[in-house]
């Protein structure tokens, strides 16, 4: 062969030895001469072209040699140190740098081109191989702990080996092999992100499987989920965006970004399809807190997620997150309607005993205790729907949330009132009203709901007690106290003695009868009940007193059941919630009425 | 609420009357369907038919709930028809999850479909480019046919499996790098055709003086849905097919299902016949590509530089076919992936209004306390 190029070589230069003694020729004519000298310029293009060849050859022959050596190994090049990978690359540019020059050589000498291509697809092969094994043995295996320090300053993979991916990619790019690369480098980090599940114990559920699942069991994989999805989004999805951005940062920007949207949507609609199922659960009361959790967490993490998709390759993401952020408010607002309407329609069937506190009132009120450290997220979610207060006690300097507890208060009370009716005695209707009322203001009193409801609420449901506590007085001392008391006309009538005797008769029934049915009546809080009896006392003790006293000498001991200090010990029985009786050895029929309290 | 008994009544008849024919005019025209781009089965069928399902949806969902009293859905026999209907849709969000994730592998197969044009789609095609596309053709033909097992998702063009007729000397076989087939996909023992089975059970036409009420629109309802999803599953890849029925119990008698029905037939026979080969799956674009892909590698094979121009004629035949098919999948696949991910929500959402108006009935019946 190389004769033949030789034996070339010597035609082309005798050839232009004659070309240019023909032009130099006086007996050429211009446009001949013109001609010549062109065909001259020619041929030395030829030679160049020829000598290019042989050059390229060498090259071709020496990087070739590299190449398959190592396509011959079973091991890898990049285990072997920096020297082997430096050399093996520059081979690689040498056949790529070939390949483009033979290309664009008018002369195509098919063969070599043909190896020279073949030589590179070899050594793209092997490069696929060395890519991935490097980001396997490099990769770089993270604990959730460890994440919760180090946000955003994560490496995914050993960052001293970046340059490394990046000289590969440059040169698999510089190929046109960019295809392979992108595949490999693909598979490669989603199969990371795929085991980050295992780290994160989550499991694969079916939607049916979640709907199923019961409170406890429920309860802990949404924990999990919740810290899943905080850890993905605030941690390592930034710090995979960045290695891509790292490795192929270089090219066009829609690369990098490509790759990343590939690598992570499918990942990112599985970790999502957990949190569709559990929005679609039932929607009773005691899930908003969950609800309320869950949309909190989604809401802070929405920023994170506009700004890792922001490209139009990552907006079916951004899109599925916003739907699903939108879910959980739905669900929470619906859920809290729900619970409202469950104190509205809470059903007022059977009388509770002793008027004490009715455990729908502790259930709301420690419901909206909780439900009060939800503030922001509730904030969010009830801004536009605050119902107006009937009971004016809005101000400019109310808690936003003021008028849904308010509200929520209000249902309450209403349903309260309807309860206190079945009491037939309507001064247990108000101690009924009195204990509950109070205890919504304990309650209210405390941390976070004081802020919510303000004072001004709060001043008027104290009020609203104490109002109930003198109406129970009125209705259940006032008649007794009146027994007692004497009218001037009265003093010196002849029948006074008859009058004292049936008014001392008339009181030891009726109070009688008070302690029998009232000492099973209930005020839980003590505070309260000590001010209540008290307050009888100051009343009732005093106007026994005077009436004992004033008429000492008219009354007979007989008449008199009690002394002062009895009575004052009686009222202290009264509202313990533990019936007791006064019994007399009474033989006249004194029908004790029927208590009516119960 | 006040109206007249008979006015009502006469309204009603009317709208399931018409949505019966609707039912019928959109199934026939997908029946008929037999041109690009919305060939049988094709990527561009697949999104007409899912548009035909919401449609239908929301048909369904006027003619159940526009103007009615609550009351009125929640009595017998809707009553258990209704609960059903409900338990359906969650097991065909599952449904929806898998065919999705399909999609997914569909689109990794079109990026080593395109690897294969970027290597043949020259004017001079030597060894190295030969060796470029085989490779990427063993691990698109590998990825076909192992799709439901592995979740699909080939790891980039490494594949120690080869394809090509001769022999199982593949010179460029690469020492297989240990990848993991865990690609997080439905959960473990989760089986589309078991899925599609549990759906298909109990449904049962209303017979007697129900097949003129409401129960009928919620039996079309459902059988809509359940052919939908079965097709979805028939055509592209997911999960578990292995198994998937071919015989529903479809009413012959009834006017409107009579389009579906054929429809279901004529998807059962390719099924069956696939069947026996190996599961590709009915989609068009895919059967395509595995004829255009098993030509070229069996070409792969046998090739040696130069090869012969009538030959090199029909490998560039194959090869714009194949970019044909790559183009539909590029511009089609994730319009699918978001229609499906529609009726998802769509199908939650109408859960949930119809469990509202249940919730609703069920209150009017208590007694007020």
């Amino acid at each position: 062969m190389d004769d033949h190029k030789s034996e070339d070589q010597h035609l082309v230069a005798a050839a232009q030895h004659i070309l240019k003694a023909l032009a130099a020729s006086k007996a050429v004519s211009d446009d001949l001469r013109k001609t010549l000298l062109d065909f001259d310029i020619h041929l030395s293009a030829m030679s160049i072209v020829e000598r290019s060849i042989k050059q390229l050859e060498r090259k071709i022959k020496f990087a070739e040699g590299k190449i398959m050596t190592w396509k011959a190994k079973n091991s890898m090049i990049w285990d072997c140190g920096s020297k082997e990978s430096s050399e093996y690359l520059e081979a690689v540019s040498e056949i790529q740098a070939a390949v483009h020059n033979l290309q664009s050589l008018n002369e195509h000498d098919k063969e070599l081109l043909g190896r020279a291509n073949g030589i590179l697809q070899v050594a793209m092969a092997k490069l696929e191989e060395e890519l991935v094994h490097i980001l396997v043995k490099h990769k770089q295996y993270l604990e959730p702990e460890s994440f919760a320090n180090e946000a955003g300053s994560v490496d995914l993979v050993n960052p001293a080996l970046i340059p490394d991916l990046k000289s590969i990619a440059n040169v698999m790019f510089g190929s046109k092999y960019h295809q392979e690369f992108c595949q490999t480098f693909i598979s490669s980090r989603r199969d990371a992100l795929d085991e980050f599940f295992v780290v994160l114990e989550i499991e694969r559920f079916s939607n049916e499987n979640v709907m199923k699942m019961e409170g406890n069991c429920l309860n802990r994989e949404i924990k999990k989920w919740i810290r899943a999805v905080k850890i993905v989004f605030q941690v390592y999805l930034v710090a995979e965006k960045r290695l891509c951005k790292q490795i192929l940062g270089d090219f066009n920007d829609s690369v990098y970004q490509f790759c990343f949207a590939e690598i992570t949507l499918s990942f990112v609609l599985k970790l999502l399809n957990f949190g569709e199922a559990v929005a679609m659960g039932n929607r009773s009361p005691e899930k908003l807190f969950c609800f309320l959790d869950i949309y909190e967490v989604l809401e802070n993490l929405a920023v994170y997620v506009d700004i890792l998709f922001f490209e139009e390759f990552g907006s079916f993401v951004r899109d599925e997150f916003h739907k699903l952020l939108n879910k959980f408010g739905e669900a929470s607002k619906f859920t809290f309607l729900a619970f409202k309407n469950a104190i509205a329609n809470d059903p007022s069937k059977a009388r509770f005993p002793g008027g004490g506190v009715h455990h729908l009132t502790k259930y709301v009120m420690n419901f909206i205790k909780t439900l009060a450290e939800y503030g922001e997220a509730l904030n969010l979610l009830l801004a536009d729907e605050t119902p107006a207060d009937p009971e004016g006690n809005d101000d400019d300097d109310s808690h936003p949330l003021a008028g849904e507890f308010w509200s929520v208060a209000a249902t309450l009370e209403s349903n309260l009132i309807s309860k206190s009716k079945l009491y037939k005695d309507v001064a247990l209707q108000h101690v009924f009203m009195m204990n509950n009322i109070h205890y919504m203001v304990q309650k209210a009193k405390s941390s976070e709901l004081s802020l919510v409801f303000g004072d001004r609420w709060l001043r008027r449901h104290v009020a609203k007690f104490r109002d109930n506590a003198r109406s129970y007085e009125r209705v259940t001392w006032g008649p007794i106290l009146s027994i007692l008391k004497q009218e001037n006309a009265e003093l010196n009538c002849t029948s006074s003695k008859e009058n004292l005797k049936k008014k001392c008769k008339d009181f030891n029934a009726s109070f009688s009868e008070t302690y029998r049915s009232q000492t099973g009546w209930y005020i839980p809080d003590t505070e309260l009940r000590e001010d209540v009896q008290i307050s009888i006392s100051q009343k009732v003790v005093h106007a026994y007193r005077q009436f004992t006293g004033r008429y000492s000498s008219t009354i007979d001991e007989k008449w008199k059941k009690h002394t002062v200090d009895d009575i004052e010990n009686y009222v202290l029985d009264l509202f313990v919630g533990s019936p007791k009786s006064l019994h007399y050895f009474s033989s006249s029929a004194q029908i004790l009425k029927r208590d009516k309290s119960v | 609420m006040s109206m007249s008994m008979d006015g009502s009544h006469d309204t009603e008849c009317e709208e399931m009357e018409l949505f019966q024919r609707h039912v019928a005019e959109r199934f026939a025209e997908l029946l008929s369907c037999t041109d690009e781009p919305e060939a049988f089965m094709s990527i561009g069928w697949l999104r007409k038919l899912l548009d035909e399902f919401l449609c239908c949806e929301a048909e369904f969902k006027a003619v159940l709930l526009m103007g009615r009293d609550p009351f009125q859905i929640a009595k017998p026999p809707l009553d258990k028809l209704l609960p059903e209907l409900l338990d359906r849709i969650i097991k065909s969000l599952d449904v929806c999850n898998a065919v999705s994730l399909g999609i997914d592998s569909l689109r990794n197969i079109q990026r080593l479909a395109e690897i294969v044009l970027s290597a043949l789609d020259q004017t001079l095609i030597g060894d190295g480019q030969v060796r470029r596309a085989k490779k990427a053709l063993s691990a698109l033909l590998s990825a076909m046919l192992h799709e439901d097992k592995d979740g699909g998702i080939t790891k980039g063009t490494e594949r120690s499996r080869s394809f090509g007729r001769r022999g199982n000397k593949d010179k460029d076989r690469s020492a297989a790098a240990p990848f993991r087939s865990l690609s997080w996909t439905m959960p473990k023992n989760w089986s589309a055709a078991k899925q599609i089975h549990a759906m298909s059970s109990n449904l049962a036409a209303p017979r007697g003086n129900e097949s003129s009420g409401l129960a009928l629109p919620v039996f079309i309802m459902n059988t809509v849905l359940v052919f939908v999803l079965w097709t979805l599953v028939a055509a592209l890849p997911c999960q578990e097919r292995n198994g998937l029925g071919t015989h529903f119990q479809m009413p012959r008698n009834l006017s409107w299902a009579q389009p579906i029905t054929a429809l279901q037939e004529r998807i059962s026979e390719e099924w069956k016949k696939k069947e026996k080969k190996g599961t590709v799956g009915l989609l068009e674009e895919m059967q395509k590509m595995e004829k255009i892909a098993q030509w070229l590698l069996d070409f792969a094979d046998s090739f040696q530089f130069p090869a012969e121009a009538d030959k090199l004629e029909e490998v560039k035949a194959q090869v714009e076919e194949l970019a044909d098919i790559c183009r539909k999948m590029e511009e089609g696949l994730e319009p699918l992936q978001l229609q499906i991910r529609e009726v998802f929500h769509r199908v939650v959402r109408t859960r949930t209004e119809f469990l509202h108006v249940l919730d609703q009935a069920a209150k009017l019946n208590i007694p007020a306390s």
